[in-house]
Protein backbone atom coordinates (compact mmCIF):
# COMPACT_ATOMS: atom_id res chain seq x y z
CA UNK A 1 0.00 0.00 0.00
CA UNK A 2 1.20 3.47 -0.80
CA UNK A 3 0.27 6.69 0.89
CA UNK A 4 0.30 10.32 -0.12
CA UNK A 5 1.91 13.32 1.42
CA UNK A 6 -0.84 15.93 1.38
CA UNK A 7 0.20 19.52 1.90
CA UNK A 8 -1.38 22.97 1.63
CA UNK A 9 -1.00 25.27 -1.37
CA UNK A 10 1.27 27.79 0.38
CA UNK A 11 3.43 24.99 1.76
CA UNK A 12 3.76 23.47 -1.72
CA UNK A 13 4.86 26.75 -3.27
CA UNK A 14 7.30 27.11 -0.37
CA UNK A 15 9.14 24.00 -1.56
CA UNK A 16 10.33 25.85 -4.65
CA UNK A 17 13.61 27.68 -4.18
CA UNK A 18 14.82 30.72 -6.08
CA UNK A 19 16.71 29.53 -9.15
CA UNK A 20 14.96 26.14 -9.42
CA UNK A 21 14.47 24.45 -12.79
CA UNK A 22 10.75 23.77 -13.17
CA UNK A 23 8.53 21.99 -15.70
CA UNK A 24 4.73 21.88 -15.84
CA UNK A 25 1.86 19.66 -16.85
CA UNK A 26 -0.68 20.64 -19.48
CA UNK A 27 -0.81 22.11 -22.94
CA UNK A 28 -1.01 25.88 -23.65
CA UNK A 29 -4.38 26.65 -22.02
CA UNK A 30 -5.36 23.26 -20.63
CA UNK A 31 -4.53 21.58 -17.28
CA UNK A 32 -1.93 24.08 -16.05
CA UNK A 33 -1.11 24.25 -12.30
CA UNK A 34 -2.21 27.89 -12.19
CA UNK A 35 -3.07 28.19 -8.47
CA UNK A 36 0.49 27.05 -7.65
CA UNK A 37 1.95 29.59 -10.09
CA UNK A 38 -0.11 32.41 -8.57
CA UNK A 39 1.26 31.39 -5.16
CA UNK A 40 4.85 31.39 -6.47
CA UNK A 41 4.25 35.00 -7.55
CA UNK A 42 2.83 35.91 -4.13
CA UNK A 43 5.89 34.38 -2.47
CA UNK A 44 8.14 36.45 -4.72
CA UNK A 45 10.18 33.61 -6.28
CA UNK A 46 13.12 34.75 -8.40
CA UNK A 47 15.49 33.49 -11.09
CA UNK A 48 13.44 30.44 -12.01
CA UNK A 49 14.51 28.35 -14.98
CA UNK A 50 11.46 27.10 -16.89
CA UNK A 51 11.69 24.15 -19.22
CA UNK A 52 8.50 24.02 -21.23
CA UNK A 53 7.56 21.81 -24.11
CA UNK A 54 5.34 24.80 -24.74
CA UNK A 55 4.26 27.70 -22.52
CA UNK A 56 0.87 29.17 -21.78
CA UNK A 57 -1.06 31.34 -19.36
CA UNK A 58 0.70 29.98 -16.24
CA UNK A 59 4.20 30.78 -17.50
CA UNK A 60 3.11 34.13 -18.95
CA UNK A 61 2.08 35.00 -15.38
CA UNK A 62 5.40 33.86 -13.88
CA UNK A 63 7.38 35.71 -16.56
CA UNK A 64 5.27 38.87 -16.30
CA UNK A 65 5.79 38.89 -12.52
CA UNK A 66 9.56 38.76 -12.92
CA UNK A 67 9.98 35.30 -11.38
CA UNK A 68 11.83 33.85 -14.38
CA UNK A 69 15.47 34.21 -15.39
CA UNK A 70 15.63 31.55 -18.13
CA UNK A 71 12.92 30.21 -20.42
CA UNK A 72 13.39 27.37 -22.85
CA UNK A 73 10.59 25.89 -24.91
CA UNK A 74 9.06 25.67 -28.34
CA UNK A 75 6.09 28.02 -28.17
CA UNK A 76 4.40 30.64 -26.06
CA UNK A 77 0.81 31.85 -26.32
CA UNK A 78 -2.83 31.08 -25.68
CA UNK A 79 -3.77 29.85 -29.18
CA UNK A 80 -7.08 31.30 -30.40
CA UNK A 81 -7.56 33.10 -27.07
CA UNK A 82 -4.43 35.25 -27.39
CA UNK A 83 -1.97 34.06 -30.00
CA UNK A 84 1.31 35.56 -28.83
CA UNK A 85 2.65 35.38 -25.30
CA UNK A 86 2.85 39.10 -24.71
CA UNK A 87 4.83 38.90 -21.47
CA UNK A 88 7.58 36.64 -22.81
CA UNK A 89 7.64 38.81 -25.92
CA UNK A 90 8.09 42.01 -23.90
CA UNK A 91 10.81 40.56 -21.66
CA UNK A 92 12.69 39.00 -24.58
CA UNK A 93 12.59 42.21 -26.64
CA UNK A 94 13.79 44.21 -23.63
CA UNK A 95 16.58 41.70 -22.94
CA UNK A 96 15.27 40.89 -19.47
CA UNK A 97 15.09 37.14 -19.87
CA UNK A 98 17.37 34.44 -21.30
CA UNK A 99 15.46 32.61 -24.02
CA UNK A 100 16.23 29.45 -25.98
CA UNK A 101 13.87 28.15 -28.66
CA UNK A 102 13.22 24.58 -29.75
CA UNK A 103 10.65 22.88 -31.95
CA UNK A 104 7.93 20.86 -30.30
CA UNK A 105 9.57 17.66 -31.52
CA UNK A 106 12.92 18.73 -30.03
CA UNK A 107 11.38 19.65 -26.67
CA UNK A 108 9.40 16.40 -26.56
CA UNK A 109 12.62 14.50 -27.29
CA UNK A 110 14.34 16.22 -24.37
CA UNK A 111 11.66 15.52 -21.75
CA UNK A 112 11.19 11.97 -23.08
CA UNK A 113 14.91 11.32 -22.60
CA UNK A 114 14.69 12.73 -19.08
CA UNK A 115 11.66 10.57 -18.35
CA UNK A 116 13.29 7.29 -19.31
CA UNK A 117 16.73 8.05 -17.90
CA UNK A 118 18.81 8.24 -21.07
CA UNK A 119 21.07 11.26 -21.64
CA UNK A 120 19.80 12.10 -25.13
CA UNK A 121 17.17 11.26 -27.71
CA UNK A 122 17.62 11.04 -31.49
CA UNK A 123 15.38 12.92 -33.89
CA UNK A 124 15.33 14.03 -37.52
CA UNK A 125 12.58 16.61 -36.94
CA UNK A 126 13.06 20.32 -37.72
CA UNK A 127 16.54 20.05 -39.24
CA UNK A 128 17.85 22.92 -41.36
CA UNK A 129 16.25 25.67 -39.27
CA UNK A 130 17.54 28.59 -37.21
CA UNK A 131 16.48 26.71 -34.09
CA UNK A 132 19.83 24.96 -34.61
CA UNK A 133 21.76 28.13 -35.46
CA UNK A 134 24.69 28.32 -32.98
CA UNK A 135 24.45 32.14 -33.06
CA UNK A 136 20.94 31.89 -31.62
CA UNK A 137 21.78 29.49 -28.78
CA UNK A 138 20.44 31.78 -26.06
CA UNK A 139 21.75 29.74 -23.13
CA UNK A 140 25.28 29.54 -24.61
CA UNK A 141 25.32 33.29 -25.30
CA UNK A 142 24.43 33.91 -21.67
CA UNK A 143 27.30 31.65 -20.55
CA UNK A 144 24.94 29.03 -19.14
CA UNK A 145 26.47 26.07 -20.99
CA UNK A 146 29.77 25.96 -19.06
CA UNK A 147 28.79 22.76 -17.23
CA UNK A 148 28.24 24.44 -13.86
CA UNK A 149 24.44 24.21 -13.98
CA UNK A 150 23.21 20.58 -13.80
CA UNK A 151 19.96 21.62 -15.48
CA UNK A 152 21.67 23.03 -18.58
CA UNK A 153 23.30 20.72 -21.14
CA UNK A 154 26.83 21.61 -22.27
CA UNK A 155 25.58 21.72 -25.88
CA UNK A 156 22.15 22.54 -27.25
CA UNK A 157 22.20 19.57 -29.63
CA UNK A 158 24.60 17.39 -31.54
CA UNK A 159 24.58 16.24 -35.17
CA UNK A 160 25.49 12.56 -35.49
CA UNK A 161 25.68 10.06 -38.32
CA UNK A 162 23.52 6.96 -37.90
CA UNK A 163 26.06 4.22 -37.02
CA UNK A 164 23.64 1.32 -37.57
CA UNK A 165 21.57 1.58 -40.74
CA UNK A 166 23.30 4.36 -42.73
CA UNK A 167 20.34 6.70 -42.46
CA UNK A 168 22.70 9.66 -42.55
CA UNK A 169 22.80 12.69 -40.27
CA UNK A 170 20.30 13.38 -37.54
CA UNK A 171 20.15 15.18 -34.20
CA UNK A 172 20.72 14.15 -30.62
CA UNK A 173 18.78 16.27 -28.17
CA UNK A 174 20.00 16.33 -24.55
CA UNK A 175 17.75 15.04 -21.76
CA UNK A 176 16.21 17.46 -19.32
CA UNK A 177 15.55 16.44 -15.71
CA UNK A 178 13.91 19.41 -14.01
CA UNK A 179 14.29 19.83 -10.27
CA UNK A 180 10.56 20.20 -9.72
CA UNK A 181 7.48 19.22 -11.71
CA UNK A 182 4.34 21.22 -10.99
CA UNK A 183 1.51 19.06 -12.22
CA UNK A 184 -2.22 19.67 -12.34
CA UNK A 185 -4.42 16.58 -12.57
CA UNK A 186 -8.13 16.34 -11.90
CA UNK A 187 -7.91 13.12 -9.90
CA UNK A 188 -5.36 11.71 -7.47
CA UNK A 189 -6.00 8.49 -5.60
CA UNK A 190 -5.51 7.95 -1.88
CA UNK A 191 -2.27 6.09 -2.76
CA UNK A 192 -1.20 8.71 -5.26
CA UNK A 193 -2.34 7.14 -8.52
CA UNK A 194 -2.86 9.99 -11.00
CA UNK A 195 -5.56 10.18 -13.67
CA UNK A 196 -6.28 12.73 -16.36
CA UNK A 197 -9.46 12.57 -18.42
CA UNK A 198 -8.31 13.43 -21.95
CA UNK A 199 -5.09 13.83 -23.98
CA UNK A 200 -2.08 13.06 -21.81
CA UNK A 201 0.13 15.85 -23.29
CA UNK A 202 3.63 15.43 -21.73
CA UNK A 203 2.31 15.00 -18.19
CA UNK A 204 3.67 11.49 -17.57
CA UNK A 205 7.09 12.49 -18.98
CA UNK A 206 7.30 15.59 -16.81
CA UNK A 207 6.44 13.50 -13.73
CA UNK A 208 9.08 10.85 -14.51
CA UNK A 209 11.78 13.34 -15.47
CA UNK A 210 11.59 15.62 -12.43
CA UNK A 211 13.36 15.04 -9.11
CA UNK A 212 10.41 16.30 -7.04
CA UNK A 213 6.81 16.07 -8.16
CA UNK A 214 3.96 18.16 -6.75
CA UNK A 215 0.50 17.30 -8.03
CA UNK A 216 -2.34 19.77 -7.48
CA UNK A 217 -5.76 18.23 -7.98
CA UNK A 218 -9.51 18.78 -7.93
CA UNK A 219 -10.28 15.68 -5.91
CA UNK A 220 -8.55 13.02 -3.89
CA UNK A 221 -10.47 9.78 -4.46
CA UNK A 222 -10.10 6.22 -3.16
CA UNK A 223 -7.27 4.55 -5.06
CA UNK A 224 -9.52 1.51 -5.34
CA UNK A 225 -11.74 3.52 -7.68
CA UNK A 226 -8.85 4.41 -10.03
CA UNK A 227 -7.55 0.82 -9.97
CA UNK A 228 -10.81 -0.54 -11.35
CA UNK A 229 -9.63 0.70 -14.74
CA UNK A 230 -5.83 0.96 -14.62
CA UNK A 231 -5.60 1.57 -18.39
CA UNK A 232 -6.92 5.08 -17.75
CA UNK A 233 -4.23 6.11 -15.27
CA UNK A 234 -1.28 8.43 -15.96
CA UNK A 235 1.15 7.74 -13.13
CA UNK A 236 1.66 5.55 -10.11
CA UNK A 237 1.76 6.89 -6.57
CA UNK A 238 5.46 6.27 -5.98
CA UNK A 239 6.33 8.74 -8.73
CA UNK A 240 4.56 11.50 -6.77
CA UNK A 241 6.04 13.36 -3.79
CA UNK A 242 3.35 15.82 -2.69
CA UNK A 243 -0.35 16.27 -3.32
CA UNK A 244 -2.29 19.50 -2.94
CA UNK A 245 -6.07 19.43 -3.06
CA UNK A 246 -7.26 22.66 -4.61
CA UNK A 247 -10.52 22.90 -6.57
CA UNK A 248 -10.40 24.95 -9.79
CA UNK A 249 -6.60 25.03 -9.52
CA UNK A 250 -6.22 25.15 -13.30
CA UNK A 251 -8.50 28.16 -13.91
CA UNK A 252 -8.46 30.06 -16.30
CA UNK A 253 -7.00 27.08 -18.20
CA UNK A 254 -9.39 24.19 -18.65
CA UNK A 255 -9.69 20.75 -17.10
CA UNK A 256 -11.63 18.25 -19.19
CA UNK A 257 -14.86 17.04 -17.52
CA UNK A 258 -14.43 19.66 -14.75
CA UNK A 259 -14.39 23.11 -16.40
CA UNK A 260 -13.69 24.72 -19.75
CA UNK A 261 -10.99 27.24 -20.58
CA UNK A 262 -12.18 30.71 -19.53
CA UNK A 263 -12.04 32.41 -22.94
CA UNK A 264 -12.97 35.89 -21.67
CA UNK A 265 -10.44 35.75 -18.85
CA UNK A 266 -7.63 34.60 -21.17
CA UNK A 267 -8.40 37.12 -23.93
CA UNK A 268 -8.56 39.88 -21.35
CA UNK A 269 -5.23 38.84 -19.81
CA UNK A 270 -3.60 38.89 -23.23
CA UNK A 271 -4.97 42.35 -24.03
CA UNK A 272 -4.45 43.80 -20.54
CA UNK A 273 -0.82 42.81 -19.84
CA UNK A 274 1.04 44.26 -22.85
CA UNK A 275 3.13 46.66 -20.77
CA UNK A 276 4.78 45.99 -17.41
CA UNK A 277 2.56 48.60 -15.74
CA UNK A 278 -0.51 46.88 -17.13
CA UNK A 279 0.73 43.49 -15.96
CA UNK A 280 1.44 44.83 -12.48
CA UNK A 281 -2.09 46.24 -12.32
CA UNK A 282 -3.53 42.93 -13.46
CA UNK A 283 -1.45 41.05 -10.88
CA UNK A 284 -2.52 43.46 -8.12
CA UNK A 285 -6.11 42.58 -8.87
CA UNK A 286 -5.96 38.84 -9.54
CA UNK A 287 -2.89 37.61 -7.62
CA UNK A 288 -2.04 40.01 -4.80
CA UNK A 289 -5.66 41.13 -4.34
CA UNK A 290 -6.57 37.66 -3.06
CA UNK A 291 -4.68 35.55 -0.57
CA UNK A 292 -6.09 32.09 -1.18
CA UNK A 293 -7.80 29.96 -3.79
CA UNK A 294 -11.07 30.44 -1.82
CA UNK A 295 -10.82 34.22 -2.21
CA UNK A 296 -9.89 33.84 -5.88
CA UNK A 297 -12.96 31.70 -6.54
CA UNK A 298 -15.15 34.12 -4.61
CA UNK A 299 -13.87 36.87 -6.87
CA UNK A 300 -14.61 34.78 -9.97
CA UNK A 301 -18.15 34.26 -8.75
CA UNK A 302 -20.63 31.41 -8.96
CA UNK A 303 -22.20 32.67 -12.19
CA UNK A 304 -18.96 32.56 -14.14
CA UNK A 305 -17.97 29.20 -12.68
CA UNK A 306 -21.36 27.72 -13.54
CA UNK A 307 -20.95 28.79 -17.19
CA UNK A 308 -17.52 27.17 -17.33
CA UNK A 309 -18.66 23.90 -15.76
CA UNK A 310 -18.02 21.04 -18.20
CA UNK A 311 -20.70 18.79 -19.56
CA UNK A 312 -20.25 15.33 -18.05
CA UNK A 313 -20.95 13.82 -21.45
CA UNK A 314 -18.71 15.98 -23.64
CA UNK A 315 -15.99 17.08 -21.23
CA UNK A 316 -16.39 20.78 -22.02
CA UNK A 317 -18.94 23.53 -21.42
CA UNK A 318 -21.82 23.93 -23.83
CA UNK A 319 -23.06 27.16 -22.24
CA UNK A 320 -19.99 29.40 -22.07
CA UNK A 321 -19.74 32.09 -24.77
CA UNK A 322 -16.51 31.57 -26.69
CA UNK A 323 -16.97 33.64 -29.86
CA UNK A 324 -18.94 36.61 -31.16
CA UNK A 325 -22.16 34.73 -31.94
CA UNK B 1 -25.93 20.91 -60.40
CA UNK B 2 -27.48 21.56 -57.02
CA UNK B 3 -27.79 25.35 -56.56
CA UNK B 4 -25.93 25.13 -53.26
CA UNK B 5 -22.87 23.82 -55.10
CA UNK B 6 -22.65 26.91 -57.31
CA UNK B 7 -19.83 29.32 -56.63
CA UNK B 8 -20.69 32.44 -54.63
CA UNK B 9 -20.12 35.79 -56.33
CA UNK B 10 -17.70 38.51 -55.27
CA UNK B 11 -19.37 40.47 -52.49
CA UNK B 12 -21.22 37.41 -51.19
CA UNK B 13 -18.26 36.09 -49.22
CA UNK B 14 -15.45 37.50 -47.10
CA UNK B 15 -11.75 37.01 -47.90
CA UNK B 16 -11.42 34.63 -44.95
CA UNK B 17 -14.23 32.42 -46.34
CA UNK B 18 -12.40 31.98 -49.61
CA UNK B 19 -9.17 31.31 -47.74
CA UNK B 20 -10.82 28.52 -45.76
CA UNK B 21 -12.46 27.06 -48.86
CA UNK B 22 -9.28 27.18 -50.94
CA UNK B 23 -7.32 25.59 -48.12
CA UNK B 24 -9.93 22.85 -47.70
CA UNK B 25 -9.46 21.91 -51.39
CA UNK B 26 -5.84 21.00 -50.66
CA UNK B 27 -7.01 18.04 -48.57
CA UNK B 28 -7.27 14.77 -50.49
CA UNK B 29 -9.82 12.24 -49.37
CA UNK B 30 -7.97 9.72 -47.23
CA UNK B 31 -5.18 12.08 -46.17
CA UNK B 32 -3.82 11.92 -42.65
CA UNK B 33 -3.66 15.61 -41.81
CA UNK B 34 -1.66 17.23 -39.00
CA UNK B 35 -3.21 20.66 -38.41
CA UNK B 36 -2.24 23.69 -36.36
CA UNK B 37 -4.44 26.13 -34.44
CA UNK B 38 -6.84 28.53 -36.19
CA UNK B 39 -7.61 28.57 -39.91
CA UNK B 40 -6.04 25.13 -40.50
CA UNK B 41 -8.70 23.73 -38.13
CA UNK B 42 -11.48 25.37 -40.16
CA UNK B 43 -10.04 24.11 -43.44
CA UNK B 44 -9.63 20.47 -42.40
CA UNK B 45 -13.07 20.41 -40.80
CA UNK B 46 -14.66 21.92 -43.92
CA UNK B 47 -12.85 19.36 -46.09
CA UNK B 48 -14.16 16.53 -43.90
CA UNK B 49 -17.73 17.82 -44.26
CA UNK B 50 -17.40 18.00 -48.07
CA UNK B 51 -15.04 16.22 -50.46
CA UNK B 52 -12.73 14.48 -47.99
CA UNK B 53 -14.88 12.59 -45.49
CA UNK B 54 -12.17 9.94 -45.16
CA UNK B 55 -9.39 12.33 -44.23
CA UNK B 56 -8.15 11.94 -40.67
CA UNK B 57 -6.88 14.72 -38.43
CA UNK B 58 -4.12 14.71 -35.83
CA UNK B 59 -3.72 17.59 -33.41
CA UNK B 60 -0.34 17.98 -31.77
CA UNK B 61 -1.48 17.69 -28.15
CA UNK B 62 -2.26 14.03 -28.84
CA UNK B 63 -5.77 13.54 -30.24
CA UNK B 64 -5.67 11.12 -33.16
CA UNK B 65 -8.53 11.10 -35.69
CA UNK B 66 -10.99 13.06 -33.56
CA UNK B 67 -14.38 14.11 -34.88
CA UNK B 68 -15.05 17.39 -33.07
CA UNK B 69 -18.63 18.65 -33.19
CA UNK B 70 -17.59 22.05 -31.77
CA UNK B 71 -14.65 24.13 -33.01
CA UNK B 72 -11.63 23.80 -30.69
CA UNK B 73 -9.82 26.98 -29.57
CA UNK B 74 -6.68 25.00 -28.80
CA UNK B 75 -5.10 21.91 -30.33
CA UNK B 76 -5.18 20.59 -26.76
CA UNK B 77 -8.90 21.31 -26.39
CA UNK B 78 -11.34 18.80 -24.90
CA UNK B 79 -13.25 19.22 -28.19
CA UNK B 80 -10.37 17.69 -30.21
CA UNK B 81 -10.88 14.41 -28.34
CA UNK B 82 -14.53 13.93 -29.19
CA UNK B 83 -14.83 10.53 -30.90
CA UNK B 84 -11.08 10.31 -31.45
CA UNK B 85 -9.55 6.91 -32.15
CA UNK B 86 -6.85 7.52 -29.58
CA UNK B 87 -6.04 10.22 -27.04
CA UNK B 88 -2.30 10.12 -26.50
CA UNK B 89 0.14 12.88 -25.83
CA UNK B 90 2.78 14.83 -27.72
CA UNK B 91 5.11 11.85 -27.92
CA UNK B 92 2.39 9.95 -29.79
CA UNK B 93 1.67 12.89 -32.11
CA UNK B 94 5.26 13.87 -32.95
CA UNK B 95 7.01 10.52 -32.83
CA UNK B 96 4.30 7.83 -32.99
CA UNK B 97 2.56 9.51 -35.91
CA UNK B 98 4.78 12.17 -37.51
CA UNK B 99 8.28 10.72 -37.21
CA UNK B 100 6.85 7.28 -38.05
CA UNK B 101 5.78 8.66 -41.40
CA UNK B 102 1.99 8.49 -41.25
CA UNK B 103 1.32 12.15 -42.05
CA UNK B 104 0.32 13.07 -45.61
CA UNK B 105 -0.50 16.74 -45.16
CA UNK B 106 0.61 19.42 -42.73
CA UNK B 107 -1.64 22.47 -42.39
CA UNK B 108 0.12 25.45 -40.87
CA UNK B 109 0.19 29.23 -40.47
CA UNK B 110 3.08 31.68 -40.33
CA UNK B 111 4.14 35.30 -40.05
CA UNK B 112 6.83 35.54 -42.78
CA UNK B 113 7.81 33.34 -45.71
CA UNK B 114 10.55 33.43 -48.37
CA UNK B 115 10.51 32.19 -51.97
CA UNK B 116 11.78 28.74 -50.93
CA UNK B 117 8.99 28.31 -48.39
CA UNK B 118 11.13 28.97 -45.33
CA UNK B 119 8.75 30.17 -42.67
CA UNK B 120 9.20 32.42 -39.66
CA UNK B 121 6.93 32.24 -36.61
CA UNK B 122 9.56 33.25 -34.06
CA UNK B 123 10.84 36.86 -34.18
CA UNK B 124 11.02 40.01 -36.25
CA UNK B 125 14.53 41.43 -36.17
CA UNK B 126 17.65 39.73 -34.82
CA UNK B 127 16.74 36.77 -32.58
CA UNK B 128 19.26 37.99 -30.02
CA UNK B 129 17.54 41.38 -29.66
CA UNK B 130 14.23 41.10 -31.48
CA UNK B 131 11.78 43.87 -32.30
CA UNK B 132 8.84 41.50 -31.93
CA UNK B 133 8.52 37.96 -30.67
CA UNK B 134 5.78 35.71 -31.97
CA UNK B 135 4.86 32.27 -30.68
CA UNK B 136 7.93 30.32 -31.77
CA UNK B 137 7.85 27.04 -33.64
CA UNK B 138 5.56 24.82 -31.65
CA UNK B 139 4.99 21.95 -34.04
CA UNK B 140 5.40 24.08 -37.17
CA UNK B 141 9.01 23.09 -37.90
CA UNK B 142 8.38 19.43 -37.13
CA UNK B 143 5.18 19.02 -39.11
CA UNK B 144 6.65 20.89 -42.07
CA UNK B 145 9.80 18.79 -41.96
CA UNK B 146 8.03 15.44 -41.91
CA UNK B 147 4.64 15.72 -43.63
CA UNK B 148 4.69 14.53 -47.26
CA UNK B 149 3.00 17.84 -48.22
CA UNK B 150 2.68 21.06 -46.30
CA UNK B 151 0.20 23.87 -46.97
CA UNK B 152 0.69 27.26 -45.35
CA UNK B 153 -2.17 29.65 -44.72
CA UNK B 154 -1.08 33.28 -44.44
CA UNK B 155 -2.03 36.94 -44.86
CA UNK B 156 -0.83 38.52 -48.11
CA UNK B 157 1.41 41.46 -47.24
CA UNK B 158 4.70 42.65 -48.70
CA UNK B 159 6.36 42.52 -45.28
CA UNK B 160 5.35 38.87 -44.95
CA UNK B 161 6.56 37.62 -48.38
CA UNK B 162 10.25 38.41 -48.13
CA UNK B 163 13.50 37.71 -49.97
CA UNK B 164 14.91 36.53 -46.63
CA UNK B 165 12.95 35.89 -43.47
CA UNK B 166 14.42 37.13 -40.18
CA UNK B 167 14.47 33.65 -38.64
CA UNK B 168 13.95 30.29 -40.32
CA UNK B 169 11.57 28.59 -37.90
CA UNK B 170 10.28 26.02 -40.34
CA UNK B 171 12.23 24.47 -43.24
CA UNK B 172 11.46 25.16 -46.92
CA UNK B 173 13.13 23.77 -50.05
CA UNK B 174 16.54 25.41 -49.54
CA UNK B 175 17.65 25.35 -45.95
CA UNK B 176 20.66 25.79 -43.69
CA UNK B 177 22.98 22.83 -43.31
CA UNK B 178 24.53 22.90 -39.86
CA UNK B 179 27.09 23.34 -38.43
CA UNK B 180 28.27 25.60 -41.28
CA UNK B 181 24.88 27.19 -41.94
CA UNK B 182 25.50 27.07 -45.71
CA UNK B 183 22.31 26.96 -47.76
CA UNK B 184 21.61 23.53 -49.25
CA UNK B 185 18.70 21.76 -50.94
CA UNK B 186 16.28 20.23 -48.48
CA UNK B 187 16.86 16.73 -49.91
CA UNK B 188 20.56 17.02 -49.13
CA UNK B 189 19.97 18.02 -45.50
CA UNK B 190 17.30 15.42 -44.83
CA UNK B 191 18.87 12.61 -46.84
CA UNK B 192 17.06 9.33 -46.19
CA UNK B 193 14.78 11.16 -43.76
CA UNK B 194 13.35 13.24 -46.63
CA UNK B 195 9.57 12.86 -46.95
CA UNK B 196 8.45 15.95 -48.87
CA UNK B 197 7.95 19.62 -48.19
CA UNK B 198 5.87 22.74 -48.74
CA UNK B 199 3.48 22.38 -51.68
CA UNK B 200 1.22 25.42 -51.44
CA UNK B 201 0.77 28.79 -49.76
CA UNK B 202 -2.75 30.12 -49.58
CA UNK B 203 -3.43 33.75 -48.72
CA UNK B 204 -6.37 36.13 -48.78
CA UNK B 205 -5.30 37.10 -52.35
CA UNK B 206 -3.85 34.09 -54.12
CA UNK B 207 -2.64 30.50 -54.16
CA UNK B 208 1.10 29.87 -54.63
CA UNK B 209 2.86 26.60 -55.36
CA UNK B 210 6.47 25.44 -55.65
CA UNK B 211 8.28 24.33 -58.82
CA UNK B 212 10.72 21.41 -59.14
CA UNK B 213 13.60 23.55 -57.93
CA UNK B 214 11.65 24.52 -54.82
CA UNK B 215 10.88 28.08 -55.94
CA UNK B 216 7.50 29.61 -55.20
CA UNK B 217 5.30 30.61 -58.15
CA UNK B 218 1.89 32.19 -58.45
CA UNK B 219 -0.76 29.62 -59.35
CA UNK B 220 -4.19 31.25 -59.02
CA UNK B 221 -5.43 34.70 -58.07
CA UNK B 222 -8.60 35.09 -56.00
CA UNK B 223 -11.68 36.72 -57.58
CA UNK B 224 -11.48 40.51 -57.21
CA UNK B 225 -7.65 40.62 -57.32
CA UNK B 226 -5.15 40.92 -60.18
CA UNK B 227 -1.70 39.42 -60.73
CA UNK B 228 -0.40 42.97 -60.28
CA UNK B 229 -2.09 43.20 -56.85
CA UNK B 230 -0.32 40.03 -55.78
CA UNK B 231 3.05 41.13 -57.16
CA UNK B 232 2.71 44.40 -55.24
CA UNK B 233 2.28 42.43 -52.06
CA UNK B 234 5.34 40.22 -52.49
CA UNK B 235 8.81 41.51 -51.65
CA UNK B 236 10.77 39.05 -53.82
CA UNK B 237 10.72 38.64 -57.61
CA UNK B 238 7.66 36.44 -57.99
CA UNK B 239 7.39 33.95 -60.85
CA UNK B 240 4.08 34.77 -62.60
CA UNK B 241 4.73 32.74 -65.75
CA UNK B 242 2.79 29.70 -64.51
CA UNK B 243 -0.49 31.36 -63.47
CA UNK B 244 -3.30 28.89 -64.18
CA UNK B 245 -6.26 31.22 -63.68
CA UNK B 246 -8.63 32.39 -60.98
CA UNK B 247 -9.10 30.68 -57.61
CA UNK B 248 -12.52 29.12 -57.27
CA UNK B 249 -14.81 31.04 -54.94
CA UNK B 250 -16.42 29.18 -52.05
CA UNK B 251 -19.68 27.48 -52.93
CA UNK B 252 -22.91 28.41 -51.14
CA UNK B 253 -22.77 24.97 -49.57
CA UNK B 254 -19.26 25.64 -48.21
CA UNK B 255 -20.34 29.04 -46.85
CA UNK B 256 -23.34 27.46 -45.17
CA UNK B 257 -21.11 24.81 -43.57
CA UNK B 258 -18.51 27.34 -42.46
CA UNK B 259 -20.97 29.61 -40.66
CA UNK B 260 -23.53 27.09 -39.48
CA UNK B 261 -21.56 23.95 -38.81
CA UNK B 262 -17.80 24.58 -38.58
CA UNK B 263 -17.79 27.86 -36.62
CA UNK B 264 -21.35 28.77 -35.64
CA UNK B 265 -20.08 30.41 -32.44
CA UNK B 266 -18.06 33.01 -34.37
CA UNK B 267 -14.76 32.05 -32.73
CA UNK B 268 -12.68 32.52 -35.84
CA UNK B 269 -15.08 33.76 -38.52
CA UNK B 270 -16.49 37.27 -38.14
Amino acid sequence: MGKINTIALKEAAGLIQDGDCIAFSGFTIWRRPVALCYELVRQGKKNLHLFEVQGGFHSEVLIGAGCVKMWEGSWMGQELLGKTGVNLSRKQCEGQIIVDDYSHGHAVARIQAGAIGVPFFPTALAMGTDILNPKYDGFARAGQRDGSDPYVAREKYKIVRDPFYDMGELLLMPAINPKVALVYAPLVGSEGTVRVLAQTYNDADVIKAAETVIVICEEIVPDEYLRRDPTQNLATGYEIDYVVKCPWAAHPTGSQYYYDTDADFLRNFNAATRTQEQFDQWADEWIFGVDSQEEYLQKLGAKRMELLRASQLLGYSTSVKRGTR
Amino acid sequence: MDASNEYAKVGEFKPIDLLAAAAAREVNDGDVVFAGTGLPMLAITLAQYTHAPNSRCIYEAGSIDGRPIDLPTSVGDARCCYQCAKAGGLYEAFYGQLHSGYVDLGFLGGAEIDKYGNLNTTVIGDYNSPKVRFTGSGGNADINSYAARTVFIMNQEKRRFRENVDYVTSPGWRIKKWPSGDWAPRREVYGKFFRGGPTAVITDMAVFRFDQTGLMYLDTVHPGFSVEDVKNNVDFDLNISLVSGETKAPTYHQLDLLYNKVDPEGIFLP
